[in-house]
């Protein structure tokens, strides 16, 4: 590489032509509910963990279609599966089976 | 024949017992003795393995408990009453009890009394090995020669009490075959499929009591018998002589006895032998630690693959999942089939019904529990964030109640506002924990088998809680509640459900309620009543309000909401039928409305139901006089 | 002879569809189970998007129905299909019939209190946007000086929970002039609209929303309200998430609105339970098809008008209501052709 004394600061953009989408589809195939989020952000009201940590399933999930593994997974990291999210999500998502999936698929 | 009789003319003992044969053994014996010895061996070895696999503490605990009067007559009790008489099963279904008590505890008694007939009059083989202990008092009947005109008023007896007791084996095994063909008859909508191994028991067993009937029959007027075999004597002697059959059916009663014996470790009826030690271990107070080792394997190999669990699991209202039963979660156990086994035990609801159920009281929600374990324990979680001092507020409680709503009673309202009513109604001071912010009590976790990370928020929330200086923990949660009393350890604090404190409210006369005319039903919840064992106080609390009806299915056999935290798969629309059927069972008798305790079945039944739904306290709230 | 018509709801569909079957010469006999007509429009006060008051457009629909037999009170007891009538006895004791029949039952708002966690008829200050109305029309509003006020959209609307996975349609409009007029009743007050997705798809809606962000300074949250906890002066603590920032916010409210969705009218489907009309999942009548012959049901002769086939505007519900008109006419005159 040749030193031109500058750099190239990376894009913000994301570029969603060059995007792996392997593990998000392998996650939708053992919880499909992922596909249905609409991002209301019930579960993240709800949260009992966002009451002291950053913790939003809505978030993560968006973050995971974006291919944003490590700042999803912090999102999750902090949740006790208390299930409060499971019980006010309008769309019916398995929120926790969904978090430990992600955990299983994502989190290595 | 008569050379046999004549050879066999030598040892005569006082009671005018004569062996027939001098050295005791004839080659048709051979089956019964390698099947009786297979199973002696495996059974030997399967122990080993068990306690092998048990931790050094368990050991110990077994070892203590068997030296402990209590325990050591628990046990004997237990054992009598779960593997021979079969108490649970009677309670159920008396047709399909007594089926079970006649072939267990009518087998155990024939093979009592041939000991003791054997002990008593002919002593000498049951010495060692060599006089043929081992199949001797078994085949009795076939080995000696009676004489009739020494019939002692004791041998009598005893030719009546084997006769009898065969006889009750009979009715039993009738009863078996018939179930066989029509098992609706006896109370049973689903039951399993038999394996190979399973039917070759199965036929064997059948045929070792009518064989023994008629090999004993055909020996009868030289042996001696009573009432049944007696006149089976005269008639096949008369049809069809004597020396023809004679051979052939101890032959082939002892080839019954011998693969019954060889089958039993592969088929269902392995739990016959696996029982006792199973209940050694529960009365010794053992956990279930690894999925299919130590007590686990006791438990797995305990099943009798009856099938109860399939009619008692909440999710058979869907025929699609009848396979995600208890017997086939142990099925797949034995097999080792992972992948079926993690799928159900993630779809397993932990409603505990199967537990409460069965027979044998295999408890295999707790094995799901630990299965999930091998998977989700490891799961990156940090709860680090608990540790920080400034995280959470600290309650302030000295020498109050406390009380904890819980995550989930924070989206029911109506439970901890109906709550505060009733604390400040009956004058209680009290502290709310988590009114503003809780941490989690830690079931969740645990039940999703994180029970590392559950021990976290289990450690923060008892420090909390001893720190309060509370004398009382007040709980609206039942899933919270099953935790603190479990695993949190609270020394000195009273851990109670709002039902319970209602109750005591109501004995103590501290609450003026007006009774009224309407009628309610009450659902248990699992975590409140099968987790708990809270059954009595809330009925008796709501006694005093009211009529309160019965539901076909209730107490421990009472039906899952559905919505239980348990399941880590299952989905809204199933869990949506479950509610529906468990609304059903509940609106049976027709009640005005109904009544639950638990912020999870509150929400569910509200969903589903077309008469009203009260919390427990919302009830009392309604009927007592408040003053502010 | 005059054919016999029955239209079951006299809501603005059965008002309007009775008037233009009144005006092609037919007997039209209008039945309406409570003591007044118009439905829900008789308890609304104004509507969006441009304000008009409820009070007169259901003047201007009533004023159009003389001539109608009219039976307010009055419900269907029994309904059978003849060969080409239907028989209808009424619960007054009048028995009908009917050349064809027309459902205009319209819908039944969503029980807001089925939304546990929204604390309705367990907090003083959680209302639905039916009381804001009612407050409206009889000018008596519930509160003094309040700081601060939040509307709920989609309560029991997109919520498979609650049983109902569709769109209202109409909540979103509604809430943000309730929004509106609210903020001109008390000009302090902070006042919240937390929405999901906010569908202002017709003519006018649009400038309404900038109306409402402009003139009046509503606050638009972008999430659901998951928790309503009530504080000790009897304030009302609102969690939700703020998803555009991804900040989980709580504000303290003295009065919550919530929008509460359209559920299929319960008497409508005991109508059509007596003569086994088909619902799609989500409980409202299914049509013959839903593009080309959405007033038509699969029975012939019987034909539906307004939101009893799903959620309509006001505006939606009366053209049904008229293209319905159309259809009994040329079904009753090809059948006398027939004969």
């Amino acid at each position: 590489m040749i030193d031109f004394g500058f750099t190239v600061s990376p894009s913000s953009r994301l570029d969603l032509d060059k995007m792996d989408r392997t593990s998000f589809n392998a996650l939708a195939k053992i919880e499909p509910d992922v596909l249905k989020c609409m991002a209301c952000g019930s579960c993240t009201a709800s949260c009992t963990a966002a009451q002291f940590e950053p913790t939003s399933l809505r978030q993560a999930i968006l973050l995971l279609q974006r291919a944003q593994v490590e700042q999803a997974l912090n999102l999750l990291k902090g949740c006790m599966l208390c299930g409060k999210c499971t019980m006010v999500c309008p769309r019916g998502i398995n929120t926790r089976h969904l978090i430990i999936s992600i955990q299983k698929i994502y989190g290595k | 024949m008569k050379s046999i009789m004549i050879a066999a003319a030598q040892s005569v003992t006082p009671s005018g017992i004569i062996d027939r044969y001098p050295n005791s053994y004839n080659h048709f014996v051979l089956p019964f003795v390698i099947g009786i010895s297979f199973i002696i061996v495996y059974l030997l070895i399967g122990l080993i393995r068990v306690l092998y696999h048990l931790t050094g503490e368990d050991r110990m605990k077994l070892l203590k408990s068997l030296f402990i009067p209590k325990t050591a007559l628990k046990n004997i009790r237990d054992i009598f009453c779960d593997c021979l008489i079969h108490t649970k099963i009677w309670k159920r279904k008396p047709l399909l009890g007594y089926m079970h008590s006649a072939i267990a505890f009518g087998w155990f008694m024939l093979i009592v009394l041939g000991h003791l007939e054997v002990a008593l009059f002919a002593p000498r083989h049951l010495e060692g090995i060599t006089e043929g202990s081992l199949y001797y008092p078994i085949f009795y009947r076939f080995f000696i020669w009676m004489n009739p005109a020494h019939e002692t008023l004791r041998g009598t007896v005893f030719f009546f009490l084997m006769d009898f007791f065969l006889l009750y084996v009979l009715s039993g095994i009738a009863l078996a075959m018939f179930k066989r063909v029509r098992s609706i008859a006896l109370g049973m909508r689903h039951t399993t499929k038999p394996s190979l191994a399973d039917r070759v028991a199965l036929y064997s067993l059948w045929a070792i009591f009518p064989l023994r009937l008629l090999a004993e029959g055909f020996t009868a007027d030289l042996s001696g018998g009573s009432f049944l075999t007696k006149p089976v004597n005269w008639m096949f002697k008369a049809f069809f002589g004597n020396e023809l059959n004679f051979m052939p059916t101890w032959w082939a009663y002892s080839i019954c006895l011998g693969l019954f014996f060889l089958a039993m470790p592969f088929s269902r009826y392995m739990h016959i032998l696996t029982e006792p030690l199973l209940i050694l271990f529960r009365n010794a107070g053992l956990k279930v630690r690894k999925p299919r080792k130590g007590f686990a394997e006791a438990e797995i190999y305990a099943c009798s693959s009856c099938g109860l669990c399939i009619d008692a699991c909440p999710m058979n209202t869907q025929k699609k999942n009848l396979k995600y039963s208890s017997v086939y979660f142990i099925r797949f156990l034995r097999r080792h089939n992972n992948r079926k086994i993690n799928e159900i035990a993630d779809k397993c609801l932990m409603c505990g019904k199967c537990a409460a159920i069965c027979p044998v009281g295999v408890n295999s929600p707790e094995i799901r529990r630990v299965q999930r374990e091998t998977l989700n324990n490891n799961l990156k979680f940090d709860y680090s964030y608990l540790d920080s001092t400034s995280a959470i507020e600290k309650p302030k409680a000295n020498g109050k109640i406390l009380y904890f709503a819980g995550c989930m009673s924070h989206l029911t309202p109506k439970i901890i506002k109906s709550v505060e009513s009733i604390l400040k109604a009956s004058g209680n001071e009290y502290e709310f924990m988590d009114k503003d912010k809780g941490i989690c009590c830690g079931r969740p976790l645990m039940l999703s088998g994180k029970t590392e990370a559950a021990r976290k928020t289990i450690e923060a929330n008892r420090k909390l809680i001893e720190e309060s200086g509370c004398t009382t923990l007040l709980v609206s949660c039942p899933i919270c509640l099953k935790v603190f009393k479990e695993e949190y350890n609270l020394k000195g604090i009273r851990v109670i459900h709002y039902t319970q404190f209602v109750d005591n409210l109501v004995k103590e006369g501290r609450l003026s309620i007006s009774k009224t005319s309407m009628s309610m039903v009450y659902h248990d919840p699992c975590e409140l009543g099968r987790g708990c064992g809270i059954y009595d106080e809330p009925r008796h609390a709501l006694e005093s309000i009211g009529e309160l009806k019965k539901a076909p299915k209730e107490r421990d056999e009472s039906m899952c909401c559905g919505y239980s935290l348990g399941s880590l798969t299952l989905d809204d629309k199933d869990r949506g039928k479950i509610a529906e059927s468990a609304v059903e069972n509940l609106l049976t008798n027709k009640p005005d409305c109904i009544v639950t305790a638990c912020p999870m079945c509150y929400r569910a039944i509200r969903s589903k139901s077309t008469v009203p739904v009260k919390d427990f306290a919302e009830i009392f709230c309604d009927n007592i006089k408040l003053w502010d | 002879m005059k054919n016999n018509i029955l239209v079951i709801g006299g809501g603005p569909a059965g008002l309007e569809a009775s008037a233009n079957l009144k005006r092609m010469g037919y007997n039209v006999i209008l039945i309406e189970k409570e003591s007044k007509l118009g439905g829900h429009l008789a308890k609304w006060d104004r509507l969006f998007p441009d304000g008009v008051s409820a009070r007169k457009t259901l003047e201007a629909l009533t004023d159009e129905i003389r001539g109608v037999n009219c039976f307010t009170e009055t419900q269907v007891q029994s309904l059978n299909i003849l060969d080409k009538s239907y028989n209808a006895i009424l619960s007054n004791g009048i028995t009908v019939l009917a050349d064809a029949v027309l459902l205009s039952s319209g819908f039944d708002l969503f029980k807001a209190e089925k939304k546990e966690e929204y604390g309705y008829g367990i907090y003083e200050g959680v209302i639905t946007n039916a009381d804001l109305e009612k407050a409206f029309r009889e000018k008596k509003m519930p509160l003094n000086e309040p700081r601060a006020i939040g509307f709920v959209h989609c309560v029991g609307s997109r919520d498979e929970k609650a049983g109902n996975p569709a769109c209202s349609k109409v909540c979103c409009a509604t809430a943000v002039k309730q929004a509106c007029e609210i903020k001109e009743v008390y000009p302090n007050a902070d006042v919240y609209c937390f929405y999901m997705d906010l569908r202002m798809f017709g003519r006018h809606y649009e400038d309404l929303y900038l109306k409402a962000q402009k003139e009046f300074g509503i606050r638009f949250i972008r999430g659901r309200v998951s928790e309503v906890a009530e504080m000790a002066d009897g304030r009302l603590q609102v969690k939700a998430e703020d998803t555009l920032s991804s900040k989980p916010i709580r504000v303290t409210l003295d009065m919550l609105v919530l929008m509460a969705g359209m559920r299929p009218s319960e008497a409508g489907r005991s109508v059509g339970r007596q003569i086994n009309l088909t619902t799609e999942d989500d409980g409202f009548f299914s049509s013959e098809d839903n593009l080309l012959a959405i007033q038509k049901s699969k029975l012939p002769g019987f034909f539906y008008a307004g939101a009893c086939t799903g959620p309509k505007t006001l505006p939606d519900t009366l053209h049904e209501a008229r293209s319905a008109a159309l259809e009994i006419d040329r079904y009753i005159k090809e059948n006398t052709r027939e004969k």
